[in-house]
């Protein structure tokens, strides 16, 4: 009898969460994550990222960046190089982005020849000096945190993440806005360990690229020391058919023409 | 004109009370809307250009003003490298980061600092110093470890020998750094332990020193308003009459802050002194009158008529007293100093509110009492100390008379000897060291400097001509600037530098494997930009723009001093330009220089050199003034004498004692100038009107060494000592007026009494001879012509209307119009038939 009792407990519970949220947190991120992360197979774009301080001094990296998902929301390859600054031309990063644990991340730097594995325990220094960190360019796995949709409108999903490791990151939480109709996270606000909102990143642009909808443009603003980058993604293709292999440290120093122009 | 209002002030004292009532009142109504700035950078005018240079290079490398928090733990082998202090330094940290008002995301601190070191076989990474509090004592080892190895951390956040470490607290405004240290205070003092945490920073200093001035002010000035009251009241034995000169001293007091604030100026550092300026020299015109009062009242017997008989006997010593006084603390509104410009205008116009009052207030005072208040006023001569001080003062008059000779040998030994004195002055200051050396900020200030590079900050800018070039990335600049760095170190006179190099070769060597023999600046420029891209992947990558501009045209080289003194800041001024000018650098660059300690050296040595400049205006328009008044250049002279010799052996003193010639003995120059002057202009003017009743000057002397010999002992005796309250205030430069209020009292005292008499006494002819005009003599005439373009030439010049040549010109052209004026008067029959009558020029 007590059993029956709370079955009906149960199912009512989840009815109820159901009639409020057709979907669940968990399932808002993973496709969220899919969405910006793991479109087609592979993938190839050109990056230029613009850094503004809060003296509206600028900075300008460009880069192309190769990627390969061997696996949806799973195992993936990323390959940057960088045209410019110029004097730093060649220099490359190779990251073998493994969920649940910490990545491998290689650095080539020509003018030293020199290949160096840089250990990533920590994935929220920043990327070359701009406003994202690098699980800002790579993605945060959604299992590293706790989610729940916080609200909902007609647009977006509102999801609040808690960090389950919170020594291992700055924040204390962080909202996604998640568009409804197709999963891309528009908008995060950061919140830092006195619950202050110290970063916002920003869609800016949507364009669809083959089909997939993609964020062409972004925006990170550090409102503490006031500056922020915007990243602009171009030439832009999915499914460019990259080799494995690519994504290896040989190719480090010799890097695959083919791909990167 | 003043002949009628004292005798209106006489006839109609409730007129001149509710005139003196309303304007109190209208003054302290000012009162509310005070505005007070405590920031000693306020010095410098606000378009200054080290001024503007230093807030530039503030906003372009990310610069803030900090206060340092040091804690040490000595009692622990490994220092605070233990994980129960780090867990400490760790919660402050992120205590202090919520306090208002601090830049938390600038804070430096173990916690909030990136460090890259190598993590196992062919890898690097960027990690938090602390990002955790240590759980094992190997790991807190660990992060000792890459403390001491991290050239950004070494003798910066953590000390030399791993006892101390320090936080770097930034905040948005100096005026915030005390409230702030008192916050971090509050947070230190909630964790027990071995530790012990000490504050300190320039603007922590200069703060705090803002705060304990003004609580001083309310301290001392009552404190030595209650030294006078009783010194007076024992002099003159009648509580009420001595009440009125103390009120003068407040009302003038209230008045002139009054005015001050109510004219919408701040008040500074300086202008918070103007109460414990203005209230002796409001005293001691009042004394004078009580001291005449006193010695009058009684013969004749009425008070209105005493009172009378005694402004008609002091108007014109008090009217040029104050006249000189007043010119004294004017002056310094030429100073290019504005703090120093609204001190002196709002001092002197203090004495000339305070020479109104004593004309008009006291009489009033003194009529509006009632007969049976005065009873027994006056006649205590008989009173034992009384007549021991009238033994003594007639025996210092028959002395001076008699051994004139040696008095006058005496006085120009003193001035030698002195001359000595002033040539080992050290012109040098340190607002820390405004603090007595039991002060909670020295010790911080002492015990920090032992153990890190220094907690005075300089910012050394070098800037490329060549903007579009990225010139700092290039390693010829980069082993330039190393090798300035080695330079200074050498030269010791830097505790700490830090710049574009040293983070360059620290990321270089580290990338490379971690091998020290790596540690020097990458060979190429490519190499350069990707160790400095790779520094950038950190959790902090603005670091780096504390060190360079974006576009790698400027750098900005970190200064740590361990000392605030100019003089170390010059000297390390002096290194960098010695190397420079021996080492052209290998690209064209300019350098300047930035931060509190270099622009303190700024303003003192402004202040310093302004106010010998001032002094000496100042010195030629008082000397103006007694020609003036003695209608003589050469008994001007002359009553400069016990003046000129107050100060050099004053001033003397501080070559003797080695004492720094700072700010606040710079300003009492103006003071000593002033207050010195008063007892000779009393001293002469008495003798010369005594004098023509008696005929003769021994005889004079000897009314001399009477009641006007009394008055200026009493006034000495009432200032000097009614000041010494001051010497038990904390802060040094409230000592400092204390000692010299003393000094300036004992030694003009004693110049007025012991130099003047015997000059007198060696040519009394000079000093009473009426009866020719001076300007039936020449050399008369030339000497006030070289006396009034020297006045001419300062006031021009202190306004700046005219350059140097012309100022020449003009005072040229008016020493020869005088001699030719000399020449045609001194031909004059008057002159000849020596006439009585006194032509002035």
């Amino acid at each position: 009898m007590g059993k029956i009792i709370g079955m009906v407990t149960a199912i009512t519970v989840v009815l109820a969460a159901s009639v409020v949220f057709a979907i669940t947190a968990d399932e808002v991120v993973n496709k969220a994550s899919l969405a910006s992360y793991y479109q087609g197979d592979d993938g190839r774009a050109n990056i230029h990222m613009v850094i503004t301080d809060s003296q509206g001094r600028t900075r300008e990296r460009d880069m192309t960046i190769l990627k390969l998902d061997l696996e949806d929301n799973g195992e993936q390859r990323y390959y940057v190089y960088f045209h410019k600054p110029s004097d730093v031309e060649g220099m490359a990063y190779l990251v073998w982005k493994h969920p649940g644990r910490d990545d491998d991340r290689w650095l080539y730097l020509p003018a030293l020849d020199l290949v160096r594995r840089v250990a990533s325990s920590d994935k929220r220094s920043s990327f070359v000096g701009s406003h994202f960190a690098y699980e800002e360019i790579s993605g945060r796995g959604p299992e590293e945190d706790t989610h729940r949709i916080k609200t909902e409108d007609e647009e977006y999903y509102v999801i609040e993440s808690v960090p389950k490791d919170p020594g291992s990151v700055e924040f204390s939480y962080f909202l996604t806005w998640v568009n409804k109709e197709n999963f891309l996270p528009m908008k995060a606000e950061l919140y830092d360990k006195n619950g202050k909102h110290y970063k916002t990143i920003e869609a800016l642009e949507v364009k669809e690229v083959q089909g997939f909808p993609t964020i062409t443009r972004m925006k990170a603003a550090d409102l503490n020391s006031g500056g922020n980058t915007v990243s602009e993604t171009s030439d832009i293709e999915y499914n460019a058919d990259i080799q494995e292999d690519v994504f290896s440290e040989r190719f480090l120093r010799r890097p695959p023409r083919k791909y990167i122009r | 004109m003043f002949k009628k209002l004292i005798r209106f002030s006489v006839e109609k004292p409730g007129w001149i009370m509710a005139i003196v009532v309303v304007a109190v009142i209208a003054a302290l109504v000012q009162f509310p809307g005070i505005k007070v700035d405590t920031d000693p950078e306020n010095m410098l005018p606000e378009e200054e250009f080290v001024r503007v240079f230093h807030h530039d290079v503030k906003k372009e490398f990310a610069l803030y003003d900090f206060i340092v928090l040091g804690v040490v733990n000595e009692k622990s082998d490994n220092g605070v490298f233990e994980p129960g202090t780090l867990e400490k330094i760790y919660s402050i940290t992120e205590r202090i980061k919520t306090i208002d008002g601090v830049i938390g995301y600038e804070l430096m601190s173990p916690s909030t600092k990136d460090d890259i070191e190598q993590a196992g076989p062919g890898a690097v990474q960027f990690k938090w110093l602390m990002g955790q509090p240590p759980y094992t004592k190997e790991e807190a080892l660990h992060i000792k470890e890459r403390a001491m190895e991290n050239p950004l951390f070494y003798g910066t956040i953590v000390s030399e020998n791993g006892k101390a470490l320090c936080i770097y607290v930034p905040i948005e405004a100096k005026d915030m750094s005390y409230r702030i240290s008192r916050n971090i205070r509050d947070i230190v003092g909630k964790f027990g332990g071995d530790e012990r945490y000490y504050i300190t920073g320039l603007p922590v200093a200069e703060d705090t020193f803002g705060f304990e001035m003004f609580k001083q002010m309310a301290i001392s000035a009552p404190l030595a308003m209650l030294v006078i009251f009783l010194l007076m009241y024992a002099f003159f034995k009648n509580a009420r009459l001595v009440v009125a000169p103390l009120v003068l001293a407040g009302i003038t007091v209230i008045i002139t802050m009054g005015l001050l604030i109510g004219l919408g100026f701040t008040v500074h550092i300086m202008s918070s002194m103007i109460p414990i300026f203005l209230m002796p020299i409001a005293v001691l015109d009042s004394v004078h009158i009580l001291s005449e009062f006193y010695e009058k009242y009684q013969k004749a017997g009425d008070r209105k008529k005493a009172v009378l008989e005694t402004i008609d006997d002091l108007f014109m010593p008090m009217l040029f007293t104050s006249l000189t006084t007043t010119a004294g603390f004017f002056s310094l509104a030429f100073a290019r100093i504005p703090p120093v410009q609204v001190f002196g205008i709002f001092v002197a116009c203090g004495v000339m509110t305070a020479w109104i009052l004593t004309m008009t207030f006291v009489p009033a005072s003194i009529a509006l009492m009632k007969k049976e208040w005065l009873e027994g006023f006056g006649v205590s001569e008989q009173v034992s100390e009384k007549a021991l001080m009238n033994r003594f003062l007639s025996a210092t008059g028959r002395f001076s008379v008699k051994r004139w000779k040696a008095i006058v040998a005496g006085t120009i030994l003193v001035v030698i000897f002195s001359g000595y004195g002033i040539s080992k002055i050290v012109i040098n200051d340190n607002p820390v060291k405004w603090f007595t050396e039991k002060h909670e900020i020295r010790v911080a200030d002492k015990i920090l400097n032992e153990h890190f590079g220094g907690t005075y900050t300089a910012y050394l800018v070098l800037e490329a001509e060549d903007k579009n070039a990225e010139v700092f990335k290039e390693p010829d600049t980069l082993r330039y600037i190393e090798k300035m760095q080695n330079y200074l170190q050498q030269k010791g006179s830097v505790g700490k530098t830090t710049s574009l190099a040293d983070v360059t070769k620290k990321v270089y060597y580290e990338l490379l494997g971690g091998d020290k023999a790596n540690n020097v600046i990458p060979p190429t420029r490519q190499a350069v930009a990707q160790s400095l891209i790779s520094y950038q992947n950190s959790h902090k990558p603005d670091d780096l723009w504390h060190f360079t501009s974006p576009d790698y045209s400027k750098v900005n080289i970190w200064f740590q001093l361990k000392s605030g003194d100019n003089l170390d800041m010059s000297r390390v001024e002096k290194d960098v330009e010695n190397f420079i000018s021996r080492n052209p650098p290998p690209r064209p660059m300019s350098e300047g220089w930035a931060g509190l300690t270099y622009i303190n050296v700024v303003w003192q040595n402004r202040m310093v050199v302004g106010m010998l400049r001032n002094f000496l205006g100042s010195f030629i328009i008082v000397l103006f003034m007694m020609v003036f008044l003695f209608r003589s250049p050469v008994r001007g002279i002359v009553s400069m004498v016990p003046l000129t010799v107050t100060i050099v052996f004053i001033y003397s003193l501080l070559g003797f004692t080695g004492k720094n010639y700072d700010m606040p003995v710079a300003v009492l120059s103006a003071l000593t100038l002033g207050l010195s002057i008063d007892f000779a202009i009393h001293f002469l003017q008495r003798a010369r009107e005594i004098h023509i009743t008696r005929g003769d000057w021994p005889s004079t002397a000897e009314e001399m060494f009477r009641e006007p010999a009394r008055a200026i002992l009493r006034n000495a005796l009432i200032i000097s000592i009614g000041f010494l309250p001051l010497l038990a205030a904390p802060l040094v430069p409230y000592k400092t007026v204390g000692v010299f209020m003393f000094l300036i009292m004992l030694t003009s005292s004693v110049g007025t009494l012991l130099i003047l008499p015997a000059i007198i006494s060696a040519v009394p002819a000079v000093i009473f001879e009426e009866k020719r005009s001076p300007a039936c003599k020449c050399s008369y005439c030339m000497l006030f012509g070289l006396i009034v373009s020297a006045a001419v030439a300062y006031v021009l010049g202190g306004y700046s209307i005219t350059s140097w040549d012309v100022t020449t010109f003009i005072c040229i052209g008016i020493i020869v119009i005088m001699s030719g004026l000399c020449n045609i008067m001194s031909r004059h029959k008057i002159c000849i038939s020596e006439g009585t009558s006194e032509s002035e020029a």
